[in-house]
């Protein structure tokens, strides 16, 4: 395998970074947009399993959305978690208040979370 | 010609124009914000600035760029970031299939002397679920069961492809720029995503099984996060927390039901 990759990367040359993207990053990731397409044939859009599709991809959504800010990565971590989640938690509020404007609670949410970056960093 | 069609049903030019101006707010705004670093890591491996676009264009998955750039430059084996990224993308599966058949015309066989009418062709099928990634779902699934189904096609690919072109731009932008950002505004760029995400999921959520799902998907993460091996823990979250939704859902249904019928 790693013989084979090695060769690879120098019989494409300039081109490996390209062939490193579609190979190890698009492919992986697109056989289940794909696969998807023959799933879904014969259903129609008011197919009662599709509710719960549904609703399996929001609760998914809804853990991304979690884990992003329970284990964040780079310069996220640095902003201590009470203001990770006061933020997120300003937003919704925000979101509410406006009624169900997206772009207040995104500004409110951003506010609160550069304000205690800026604070946690002295 | 025969027109059935309402006189209010925009043309398909029409849909693509509604579909770009839906896109140049805030959805390109927050996908410029999200990609900005993928830019940054691609640099970071030494890659051309254009696989770090070609990236975006392709892999079109902010989370697993980040992975994919990010474990070359931890030495990571590509096989096993294949691995990874191949696992963290099972989630398009519920996402693909819940806005796909609100896009595609089935096939009518002919009847009533109406000609029979093709359905809409797997290529384009397979265009339309390319382009599925977490903004093109959930501002679709939030604006498509509104429209004529005509539209709906035009409407998506338009702001698809805005949102990506934006994306890419921005990923390439962060190539060259994110070395020079002051922390606190990259904590800012990071946090982009998780509220962005938030607030489109409520603004999203029609029916009760919408908000318990995300009110139970959203509780559950930290517990399962602990249980369930890293990497399938969203699955099995999504799946769990999904599930319990729906059946909390179809009790109150059938609840409903018997009290009418009594």
């Amino acid at each position: 395998m790693t013989a084979t990759l090695a060769a690879l990367e120098h019989w494409s040359g300039g081109l490996w970074p390209y062939l490193v993207v579609i190979l190890f990053g698009f492919l992986p990731s697109e056989i289940w947009r794909w696969a998807s397409v023959f799933l879904v044939r014969g259903l129609s859009e008011d197919a009662e399993i599709l509710v719960w599709v549904r609703a399996v991809a929001t609760a998914l959504l809804a853990g991304v959305v979690a884990k992003l800010l329970l284990v964040p990565s780079g310069a996220l971590a640095v902003v201590p978690v009470f203001w990770r989640w006061g933020a997120l938690g300003a937003g919704i509020l925000a979101f509410f208040i406006f009624r169900k404007s997206m772009l207040a609670g995104v500004i409110i949410g951003e506010a609160v979370l550069i304000g205690a970056a800026l604070l946690a960093a002295g | 010609m025969p027109d059935d069609s309402s006189p209010s049903l925009k043309s398909p030019r029409q849909a693509a124009l509604a579909g770009m101006k839906a896109a140049a707010g805030l959805p390109s705004f927050m996908l410029m914000a999200s990609l900005i670093g993928v830019g940054g890591l691609c640099r970071d491996v030494g890659y051309p600035m254009g696989a770090a676009v070609a990236s975006t264009l392709l892999v079109w998955a902010g989370p697993a760029q980040m992975v994919l750039f990010g474990s070359i430059a931890a030495g990571v084996a590509l096989p096993l970031i294949a691995v990874a990224i191949c696992v963290s993308s099972i989630r398009f599966v519920p996402m693909c299939m819940s806005i796909l058949p609100l896009m595609r015309e089935p096939a009518v066989p002919a009847s009533d002397g109406q000609p029979a009418r093709k359905g809409t062709p797997t290529w384009l099928m397979l265009i339309l679920a390319h382009f599925v990634a977490v903004t093109a779902w959930v501002e679709g699934m939030r604006r498509l069961p509104g429209m004529p189904k005509p539209e709906r096609i035009p409407y998506f690919l338009a702001f698809a492809s805005t949102v990506m072109l934006a994306a890419a731009f921005s990923t390439g932008a962060g190539y060259y720029l994110i070395a020079k950002l002051p922390p606190a505004l990259a904590a800012g760029l990071l946090f982009t995503s998780p509220i962005y995400f938030t607030v489109a999921l409520a603004a999203g959520a029609r029916q009760s099984v919408d908000w318990l799902a995300l009110v139970l998907g959203f509780g559950a993460a930290p517990l399962v996060a602990l249980i369930v091996p890293a990497g399938f823990d969203l699955m099995v979250g999504g799946i769990g927390m999904g599930s319990l939704a729906y059946a909390i859902h179809r009790l109150q249904q059938g609840r409903r039901r018997r009290a009418e019928g009594a």
